[in-house]
């Protein structure tokens, strides 16, 4: 049962005839796939099974997508916490899966050839390590989790097995009631089909993901009632007439349109309780989110603020940085990608802020990737920012611009100026740090030096095209 | 003064007017509103105080001032603050000008304001004496930039001059794209002036021109970026 570690989490292929099942398979296993696809057709002619085996893993198995999303919230699929390098397992004592800490392993599972696509468990290989961020409470006896976790795989499997089990006994001659036996398992299976949905992680998905997965679960809802009904009438309909079943049913039809016709108001009503009930509670969190960030950041600011009243410099630098974290807290952009240059700028800015005291305004106008030369960049405009605080003793103005790839940084202060000629050969400051670091990157930086201030312009060619997001 | 494209009357610097510059506060903040009073150079003179929108439109009403401290966000009304004051007193807009004043510097509140008619943006933690400057500058018809508004419009325009051939609301001509570059590295317009080898006057006429643009393009990738940020 031992496997490779490196083998890649089973997922359905995009490149696909059908569903991208053998693909998948192929891809995890490591077998070519036309050996897979002409494996999977051989064994469709036994019998069938190959098809079943296919329509399983169809079921089962995600698409790349879908696991890759999945993977970043949650294990979804009741199976990959079987395989996921799960602590609760892997070190459970009572764990009789000889291959410990294998994600590739599924340690409960007797049926040797679950192990093959039980890895296909949604997060599978990369995901093994976060095992224990969702893993149920560590502590409880491994079985009881299992039972809990897995009780849906059970209950398929034995469902399966009972299958089996009166195909067996049919063979061997044994008299098994058909005639009850399949509409009563048409319902329960129906019953089952519906519910599955109501079940803890579907619903969480369903809360926000898009309609298609709504449209879905529609679908299963509808398919899941038409087996009900249908296993009904045909329980019902063998002990009397199709006559009778008809009348039968439209009565029950007529009762249960006149039962939603008085219940609909109430259930509109309490559906909408229920509505403003959960956004009352939203807000609540919200409040009381909000409430928390206020008292860790700006009543500590305001007691500091009193507790220094008698420092002007220090006021001002207290309520600078309140600012700017409040602001950032405030303002931030969800939707926009942390750790972009403009951010590393605005960071540098907020750091020269905070040890000099001077005000420093950061304008951003499009944004890029960091890559190692516009670290350099933000190095260089560091030391032009600290030069501009220190020397020009003001507000110091930068300007960030990001344009077809090429990035531009002005510093700009309004200090009384300096001939970069006079600039002692040792001090390294501009020349080094900010020249020559520049131009060591491919990149360019000047200085003007005015008695009205002085202005750093750093540029960086597009290097990398692609990392451009600039607006043009 | 009142010429819309606001090239100002005499074309150099802040104007200094011979008579006092009469101003409304319009801010929910009473003790930001004596701190700003206080700051006020003696040349302006605060007529009028209001604290929400039902407030400053009946004061501005009243009062005709020449130029309203608007803040962006203001209690009553619909909920619209400072948009809702300008739209209230859109009749006066030729005669009064809107300098919007804000402790926010989110692109939303900024460019509706503008987009409304604000003439002008400054952040509330500039100097007293860059505010007196600012309301001398709107009460001559000019526009004010501060840096973040020229990267506001930078970004919404984007940053390649216009063809020829596009429709001039859309984009920002070379010139203006210069200019708005400058000012968002923190040039005042006397060095824009300098930097650019034009006259004060030119740059006020440029800076107008921008503002006009951002007030009245439907400029597809304008109403889209505001649209991702919830502009519209």
């Amino acid at each position: 049962m031992t496997t490779a570690l490196t083998r890649p989490p089973l997922v359905r292929s995009s490149d696909r005839v059908i569903a991208g099942v053998c693909a998948g398979l192929a891809a995890h296993l490591g077998w070519p796939v036309k050996s897979v696809r002409i494996g999977m057709a051989l064994a469709t002619l036994a019998g069938g099974a190959g098809l079943a085996f296919y329509a399983w893993l169809w079921i089962m198995v995600p698409t790349a997508d879908e696991s890759a999303r999945r993977n970043a919230r949650r294990p979804a699929s009741p199976i990959a916490p079987a395989v996921s390098l799960d602590p609760a397992f892997s070190a459970g004592p009572h764990s009789a899966a000889p291959s410990q800490g294998s994600p590739a392993a599924a340690p409960w599972w007797g049926n040797p050839d679950a192990g093959a696509f039980a890895p296909g468990g949604v997060s599978g290989g990369p995901a093994a390590g976060y095992g224990s961020s969702y893993g149920a409470p560590v502590r409880p006896p491994w079985f009881r989790v299992r039972s809990m976790r897995y009780g849906k795989e059970i209950m398929l499997g034995a469902g399966l097995l009972l299958v089996a089990g009166i195909m067996i006994a049919r063979l061997l001659g044994v008299d098994v009631p058909l005639e009850t036996l399949i509409p009563a398992a048409a319902v329960l299976g129906g019953a089952a089909i519906a519910w599955m949905q109501l079940d803890e992680t579907r619903r969480a998905g369903l809360v926000d993901k898009t309609k298609a997965d709504q449209a879905g679960g529609w679908a299963r809802l509808a398919a899941g009632l038409a087996l009900v009904v249908a296993g009904v009438l045909v329980m019902v309909s063998g002990s009397g007439s199709w006559e009778q079943t008809w009348l039968a049913l439209l009565a029950s039809v007529s009762v249960l349109g006149g039962v939603v016709l008085v219940l609909l108001p109430w259930a509109l009503k309490f559906w909408r309780d229920l509505e403003t009930e959960r956004a009352g509670r939203i807000r609540e969190t919200e409040r009381a989110e909000i409430a928390a960030h206020l008292h860790d950041s700006v009543l500590q600011t305001l007691a500091l603020i009193q507790r220094r009243a008698g420092n002007e410099h220090d006021v001002v630098r207290l309520a600078r940085a309140q600012e700017r974290e409040l602001r950032s807290w405030l303002f931030q952009d969800p939707g926009k990608e942390a750790g972009q240059l403009s951010d590393r700028i605005k960071a540098v800015g907020a750091e020269v802020e905070d040890s000099l005291g001077n005000a420093v305004e950061v304008v951003s106008v499009g944004d890029t990737a960091m890559t190692e030369s516009h670290e350099a960049l933000v190095q260089a405009s560091r030391e032009a920012m600290l030069n501009a605080s220190r020397h020009g003793g003001g507000t110091v103005s930068v300007y960030l611009e990001v344009s077809d790839g090429r990035t531009e940084i002005f510093i700009k202060d309004r200090g009384p100026g300096f001939d970069l000629q006079e600039v002692p050969e040792d001090r390294l400051g501009v020349r080094e740090s900010i020249i020559g670091r520049m131009k060591r990157h491919g990149g360019s930086a000047s200085i003007t030096s005015t008695p009205n201030g002085t202005e750093v312009r750093l540029g960086m060619p597009a290097l990398q095209p692609e990392n451009a997001e600039g607006k043009s | 003064m009142n010429n819309v494209q606001g090239t100002g009357i005499q074309g150099t610097g802040p104007i200094r007017p011979a008579t006092p510059v009469r101003v409304v506060i319009v801010d929910d903040h009473a003790i930001f509103r004596s701190g700003l009073k206080a700051d006020l150079s003696e040349s302006i003179q605060v007529v009028g105080e209001a604290a929400t929108v039902e407030q400053a439109i009946a004061v501005i009403a009243q009062e005709r001032p020449e130029v309203v401290l608007l803040d962006v966000h203001l209690p009553g009304g619909l909920g619209g603050g400072g948009r809702e004051v300008i739209a209230g007193s859109a009749s006066l807009l030729a005669t009064t000008k809107f300098l919007a004043l804000s402790v926010s510097d989110a692109a939303e509140d900024v460019v509706s304001v503008i987009r409304a008619g604000a003439r002008g943006y400054v952040t509330k933690t500039i100097s007293g004496a860059e505010i007196t400057d600012a309301v001398f500058r709107v009460a001559g018809g000019d526009a004010v930039f501060s840096p973040r508004l020229a990267g506001f419009v930078l970004d919404a325009f984007g940053t390649a001059p216009a063809d020829i051939a596009d429709d001039e609301l859309d984009r920002l001509s070379a010139r203006e794209l210069e200019v708005m570059r400058l000012i968002a590295r923190g040039y005042s317009y006397k060095e824009v002036a300098k930097e650019l080898f034009i006259s004060i006057k030119t740059v006020e006429t440029h800076v107008s021109a921008v503002l006009r643009k951002l007030q009245l393009s439907s400029r597809h990738e304008l109403t889209k970026w505001a649209a991702e940020r919830r502009l519209l």
